[in-house]
């Protein structure tokens, strides 16, 4: 990004056609930063600003209360769970929803009969709306539903699918995973489409198998577009709020909740206005740490970074 | 000769049948969704269930338009699916074309601010926004849905892609404009603008699906039933003693899938194209 800039400075123009140049890309970009810096801007300063008061919603007073309530959140016992829950879900959607999404892209990327076919279904999930999804999966999982029926014609008697632990997170893991891996697996057969000929030709004339080949060329050569599925997972992991809600609410307990709903709990639920802002901004931060790191690294992992 | 032509084959076969089960997986909800809508509220409820519904009900769907003002709400959500794609493209490409093409002073450093927004977590801003949108008057009504949603997500994004739409056209067209005495104004809408339509439709089925998925928001905005999007009505379809009316909370959803799906059907290049924009060309 930076040396696009460069070039196109150091690039000589001749004189008169650069008058007014930065004028009119200004006046073109107006609406969009206006726009963003009015909002989002705004949005971001006010909820850091929000994080250290106390809000009272009924009276309509804030009171500054220094750092509290990030003090909060370390004392808060149902911290003890959230956390680990987010990152639980930041874990295994990530990485499970990238292998998953490039074993799927290698798979369809073969030339078979109807492969088409079976590229359009594996997209129709991302097609329906999270909400419609996690219905339609809480009506599967409820007691005596389509998943005990199933489970139960092979001997496995019902299970405590949606009373909290590692069974409730596991299976919002599913839920979540298989809404979306669509997109991140198109993606991924992009990049695979676009892998040269000539290079898995070369390889193969040297006498690599397909293991080999994929291991030695096609993963390098799609690694940017791999990079970008795994940041595009990470940071939609932390989103996991529509099936907690419409699901469990969280429970029991705090048992299923993650960061994301408890800030729409404390905020909207509970009118804790102060504490969910701080959590918001906890939230925000562990994004962008996360993401800074992953963007820090990605020089060591993916093959031939231009910029 | 013999044995390689047989492995060929199972493992062809395999392959098939791992797809099958992917493909079963993606779809089993879907189906079960239809399926659990056209049954009566006795034998949604059996156990073990019935996977084909024994009689057909129509009833789930006339419950849907009954309990809810559920055309309104189907209304609502276009229409505010159609603002955010309008706003959304009055901002980005202008904004992409200025950052690609025109490129004025600290271009770069702008470009960076809008790239971070695609990492700021509608959780993060739900707070001040709704406290901003209680200000303004906003509350229950459907401004704040497309104009923080453009602003915020839709407009950043698209501005990106966008970007990259006019990167990789030729910059020749602009000199040569230019020479033939065209104005910046003109090269950029007679030139330029026609020649990035295939993003340009990806850019609105983007903006159009993050707007028609938006759940959080609407939940928190809206108050009145007349008021609300499809997402958030799916959720209404309760009865508040007897808890979830399962028929008609699937015949409600299954409304709700069957305009995307068409469209699906109908644009499916433009549709995955615009789904996966925000993650090609990093």
């Amino acid at each position: 990004m930076t040396t696009e800039t460069v070039t196109s400075s150091v690039r000589r123009r001749p004189p008169g056609r650069d008058t007014g140049r930065s004028p009119f890309g200004y006046a073109l970009l107006a609406p969009q930063m206006i726009g963003f810096t009015a909002v989002g801007a705004v949005a971001i300063i006010w909820v850091i600003w929000l994080s250290f008061h106390h809000v009272n919603a009924l009276a309509g007073t804030q009171e500054f209360v220094g750092l509290d309530n990030y003090g909060r959140i370390l004392t808060d016992p149902s911290m003890i769970t959230v956390l680990p829950n987010t990152f639980f879900f930041v874990c295994v959607l990530s990485i499970a929803g990238t292998v998953a999404a490039l074993l799927l892209a290698l798979l369809l990327n073969q030339s078979l009969r109807g492969i088409t076919v079976f590229r359009s279904i594996i997209f129709i999930p991302a097609l329906v709306t999270m909400v419609a999804w996690a219905l339609v999966w809480s009506f599967i999982v409820q007691p005596e539903g389509l998943l005990d029926a199933l489970l139960g014609s092979v001997g496995i008697d019902g299970l405590p699918w949606l009373r909290g632990g590692w069974l409730t997170l596991v299976i919002f893991a599913v839920i979540q995973l298989t809404k979306n891996i669509g997109i991140n697996v198109v993606i991924l057969l992009g990049a695979l489409q676009s892998v040269p000929q000539e290079l898995l030709e070369a390889g193969r004339i040297d006498g690599a198998g397909p293991p080999r080949l994929i291991r030695s060329v096609v993963l390098p050569q799609i690694s940017p577009a791999i990079l970008m599925v795994f940041m595009l997972t990470v940071v939609g992991s932390f989103k996991v709020f529509e099936i907690i809600l419409l699901l469990t609410e969280g429970g029991p307990g705090v048992q299923s909740s993650v960061l994301s709903f408890e800030v729409y709990k404390q905020g909207f639920l509970l009118n804790d206005i102060g504490y969910a802002s701080a959590l918001a901004v906890l939230l925000f931060v562990l994004i962008l740490l996360l993401t800074a790191v992953i963007w820090q690294a990605r020089k060591r992992v993916v093959f031939h970074e231009d910029d | 000769m013999k044995t390689t032509k047989q492995t060929k084959h199972i493992k062809r076969t395999l392959n098939y049948l791992f797809l099958c089960l992917v493909a079963l997986v993606a779809l089993a909800p879907i189906l079960w969704m239809i399926s659990a809508s056209l049954k009566s509220p006795n034998e949604i409820l059996r156990y073990p269930p019935t996977i084909i519904p024994e009689d057909i009900k129509w009833e789930n769907y006339q419950a849907v338009f009954e309990l809810q003002p559920f055309t309104q709400q189907f209304i609502n959500s276009v229409v505010i699916m159609a603002l955010v794609a309008v706003l959304t493209i009055l901002m980005s490409v202008p904004a992409g074309y200025a950052l690609a093409r025109v490129k004025p002073v600290a271009s770069g450093a702008i470009f960076l601010v809008l790239l971070s927004a695609m990492f700021i977590p509608p959780e993060a801003t739900i707070i001040p926004l709704f406290q901003y949108a209680a200000k303004l008057g906003w509350v229950d009504t459907h401004y704040p849905l497309v104009v923080f949603t453009a602003v915020l997500v839709t407009a950043p994004i698209a501005t990106f892609v966008m970007r990259q739409a006019f990167l990789t056209l030729p910059a020749e067209f602009e000199e040569a404009a230019t020479i033939d005495g065209s104005s910046r104004l003109r090269t950029m809408l007679q030139i330029y603008f026609p020649l990035a339509r295939p993003s340009l439709a990806s850019v609105v089925v983007l903006a159009c699906w993050y707007s028609w998925n938006q759940f959080l928001e609407p939940l928190i905005y809206l108050r009145s039933p007349e008021k609300l999007t499809v997402p958030v009505a799916l959720t209404h379809h309760e009865d508040p003693l007897a808890g979830p009316l399962w028929g008609v909370q699937m015949a409600a959803t299954t409304l709700s899938i069957i305009p995307v799906l068409l469209v699906f059907f109908f644009a499916q290049r433009h549709v995955v194209s615009g789904l996966t924009a925000g993650g090609l060309k990093s």
